[in-house]
């Protein structure tokens, strides 16, 4: 029963998951696992000191364990579902060296929790680097999806001269986009080490490091359902050696209520049928403190506050007005965003053009794994809008599509010496043609028609950027200056007061025609002999003779 | 030799003339072979029945679709932008031309474009898909992935020696090119011959190491559409070939063998930036008229001209 709860909700999770792109209906949540967790959520708002709504469905979970109990974790966590399915497939038959000591070992996950608070309360966003639900995210973005992608497209591939035989067209030209990721490697490893120490003991991760567990611990003994064992018991101690949560201390009959996470297991394994979880009402006297050593919170609370510090006061970050990070249109404010944004990593894996990739230190302690633009790997197509709308705290805000066209998130610059119309003369013209906004117009300088870029046509959507034929970096790259970052408001109401106009307008093509009056001449009717090396020529609309 | 007069009576006069005339009714090839024997159709009217017109003026699509065939049709569908912005072509022409194929009795209607712009949204946003949606045989394949492309040489290339182009071309099918009429910032227009670039792999270099207009050319002698249809029911006259621009609404579908004589005709139906022009003055089309691939005067072409 417990195993097809979990099975339920690890599918639940990663449907989810995979409706998170282009095109994701506007009723779906696509984000709802995120939403649900009060730890991101605690962290979100302490961080951003503001109420955000999303947040607030984590009211659900904090609710349905007070009364209920720590149930979360045995039944609905999906990283827990990870760590249960693949410990049975790695670790079943393995003897473990057990923990010594493990009383100690167990705080740490309520350290870790306060020094994320109190690191959140400084404005630092730290609890992503450990919370369950953004680090399981994090690992299917990174890792899952684009591995799966390419098997996908391996079996595809192989199965390709089947389908044509049978004269299946679409099955036959059937290929699955293959985004790829900075950082995959990192995310795997640190994942992976979640799974090894399972090595030790089972849940090792759930025991000593989850500070989500250790948040739903602080409340889950006010839950109704309680561990109780009768008269039968014979101390057998059977239930002791199998609780993967280690809850069950020297006495078997006790229980140590905030590691009780529900599962059932110990009333499954007993012989004597003697253990039951009847409603009651009591709290669990003695077993349900938290034993938090006053030395060990100070210790954490500083450390969280020496964090919250060190990111944003010191050499160790980098002044936020200096990085040239695009961030993704309808971002809030540079500052907000880093408080708000929890690292999960939906905004990317949703990204229909996988241009969103995640941050290492470009804009230092404080903006790991945050979301940027990497326009030379791909635009920001003008018809999605889907990384705000997946965005559990709003970090990227959901915005209409008209909205996101006017949130800017930089402007195109082009680098002369670059440029192969420029710098060498060619009859190149990739940006204007691709250019959705025409923002891109040539222009004649100096006898030749040269690319020039209009600042106020230009939201930094980075096509331009991606198709530059020039090898290696663009001859014409966003930057991020003119970006609109707005925490509330409309975006389009705040780029028509900039004067800004992203909107088809052929204006400037015509414009270059006028002015140049240019004729066509009769000479040309007669055909005459044509150059591949041919000059360009200024006065005329390119391709005409 | 008196009496006897010289040269013609008005008997003769009258007999030959009558002969003459009926020889000439006889054998002017509008009178016996009308639809066969036309360089070109052009149609007013409305995107589905101009097009229904256009192919039955060229002899009806049974003259290049037999049956069991497999057919490619080639319309533009390259950018995600929906119909009205003219840079792709009309969905309502691509199902009208599916459909006669399939009627025709082709066993398989493949509709295919390299996307400029991501699949997904070119496939959903230019509408083709869903126009084609209930004809039966009928596929949409945008691809943009290079397994699907395969290398071929151009014999008589003078800048470009090999090509990669999408497989589908490369057996017997029949490739029909629907393009629409648009400008473009390289070439001027980009109708049929330009269209050809959405069926190779390689674009870029196109525009960064070869002479663009030289290159399409060694692309014409290697693809050679069956049949050419233009779809210029809206017309992007400046801001192409990605627009947004100016759409002009010639409300013509034009149909033709000749790649290079529809695209000179397409040329002289509006102004492009303003100016009018003539095909001779379209670099690439001029270009390929001089290496054979077709006629570019339009005033010696025979035009079926109809409204429907």
């Amino acid at each position: 029963m417990r195993k097809f709860i979990q099975a339920l909700s690890l599918l639940l999770f990663t449907t989810l998951f995979l409706f998170a792109t282009y095109k994701l209906p506007d009723w779906l949540p696509a984000d709802i696992y995120l939403r649900l967790d009060p730890l991101l959520g605690i962290n979100a708002v302490f961080a951003a000191r503001e109420i955000i709504p999303r947040a607030l469905w984590s009211l659900i979970l904090i609710g349905a364990t007070l009364v209920i109990g720590r149930f979360f974790c045995a039944y609905v966590c999906p990283t827990g579902v990870s760590i249960d399915f693949l410990d049975l497939l790695f670790f079943r038959k393995k003897k473990r060296p057990g923990l010594k000591a493990e009383a100690h070992f167990r705080k740490v996950k309520y350290f870790l929790l306060v020094l994320f608070v109190s690191a959140a309360v400084t404005g630092l966003s730290l609890a992503f680097l450990m919370d369950p639900l953004a680090l399981l995210t994090r690992f299917y973005t990174f890792f899952i999806y684009p591995m799966a992608t390419t098997l996908i497209n391996l079996v595809l591939d192989a199965l390709r001269p089947i389908f044509k035989a049978l004269g299946w067209v679409t099955l036959s030209h059937l290929h699955y986009f293959q985004a790829v990721y900075y950082m995959s490697a990192i995310t795997l490893l640190v994942f992976g080490g979640i799974i090894a120490l399972n090595r030790l003991v089972p849940r090792f991760w759930c025991r000593t490091l989850c500070p989500l567990g250790a948040l739903l611990s602080l409340i889950s003994p006010l839950g109704i359902f309680k561990r109780r064992v009768n008269e039968d018991c014979n101390e057998c101690m059977k239930c002791q050696k199998t609780c993967p949560m280690g809850a069950i201390p020297e006495n078997p009959k006790g229980t140590l209520l905030p590691e009780c996470i529900q599962c059932r297991t110990c009333a499954n394994v007993c012989p004597q049928n003697a253990i039951t979880f009847p409603a009651s009402f009591s709290l669990g006297g003695e077993y349900s403190k938290i034993d938090l050593s006053r030395r060990g919170f100070i210790y954490s609370l500083a450390g969280g506050l020496g964090a919250g510090f060190l990111a944003i006061q010191t050499p160790f970050t980098l002044r936020q007005g200096k990085h040239q990070l695009i961030r993704p249109p309808g971002a809030i404010p540079e500052t907000e965003f880093l408080r708000t944004c929890i690292r999960c990593g939906e905004c990317m894996k949703s990204c229909l053009t996988n241009i969103l990739q995640p941050c290492l230190w470009e804009s230092g302690l404080s903006g790991l794994w945050t979301p940027k633009m990497e326009p030379r790997l791909a635009p920001c197509d003008q018809n999605c809008n889907v990384c705000g709308k997946v965005c559990p705290t709003q970090a990227i805000r959901s915005v209409s599509l008209e909205e996101k066209t006017y949130a800017k998130v930089g402007t195109a610059v082009l680098r002369k010496e670059m440029c192969l119309v420029w710098a060498e003369n060619k009859l190149c013209l990739i940006c204007d043609e691709i250019c959705p906004y025409n923002a891109i117009v040539f222009r004649p300088v100096e006898g030749f028609r040269r690319p020039v870029v209009i600042a106020s046509k230009c939201n930094g959507c980075g096509f331009c950027e991606q198709r530059c034929p020039v090898r290696g970096e663009s001859a014409i790259v966003v930057v991020p200056n003119g970006e609109i970052r707005l925490k509330e408001g409309s975006y389009v109401k705040e780029a028509k007061k900039l004067q800004l106009e992203f909107k088809p307008d052929p204006g400037d093509d015509k414009f270059l025609l006028d002015d140049s009056g240019f004729k066509i001449g009769e000479k040309t009717k007669g055909g005459g002999s044509l150059h591949p090396e041919e000059k360009p020529q200024p006065n005329k609309p390119k391709g005409f003779l | 030799m008196k009496g006897r007069k010289q040269g013609m009576t008005r008997r003769k006069f009258l007999q030959g003339a009558a002969s003459g005339i009926a020889l000439g009714l006889v054998s002017h090839p509008q009178f016996v072979f009308a639809k066969e024997e036309v360089d070109l159709a052009v149609i007013s009217g409305e995107p589905a029945a101009a097009t229904k017109k256009a192919l039955e003026a060229m002899g009806g699509i049974s003259r290049f679709v037999k049956k069991g065939q497999r057919v490619v049709l080639k319309p533009n569908m390259s950018f995600s932008r929906t119909p009205e912005f003219a840079t792709t072509t009309h969905p309502q022409v691509v199902a009208t031309v599916a459909q006669a194929c399939i009627e025709a009795g082709a066993q398989q209607v493949l509709v295919l474009d390299h996307t400029l712009h991501r699949a997904e949204l070119c496939l959903e946003r230019a509408g083709i898909r869903e126009a084609c949606k209930n004809i039966p045989g009928v596929h949409i394949l945008a691809l943009q992935e290079r397994k699907f492309f395969r290398e071929i040489k151009i014999p008589q290339g003078k800048v470009l020696e090999r090509v990669e182009v999408i497989k589908e071309i490369l057996d017997d099918s029949v490739l029909i090119n629907i393009p629409v009429a648009k400008s473009h910032s390289a070439t001027g227009v980009s109708m049929g011959i330009k269209g050809l670039m959405g069926l190779i792999w390689d674009r870029e270099v196109f525009h960064s190491q070869l002479n663009i207009n030289q290159a399409l050319a060694d692309l014409a002698t290697v693809i050679k559409p069956q049949l050419t249809i233009l779809d210029a029911t809206r017309a992007l006259t400046s801001g192409g070939p990605g627009g947004p621009g100016e759409v002009k609404k010639p409300n013509l579908v034009m149909a033709g063998i000749d790649p290079v004589a529809v695209d000179s005709y397409g040329v002289s139906i509006v102004p492009w930036y303003g100016q009018t022009f003539k095909g001779r003055q379209v670099e690439h089309l001029l270009i390929a008229h001089q290496r054979g691939l077709g006629k570019i005067d339009i005033d010696q072409l025979k035009v079926f001209k109809e409204k429907v």
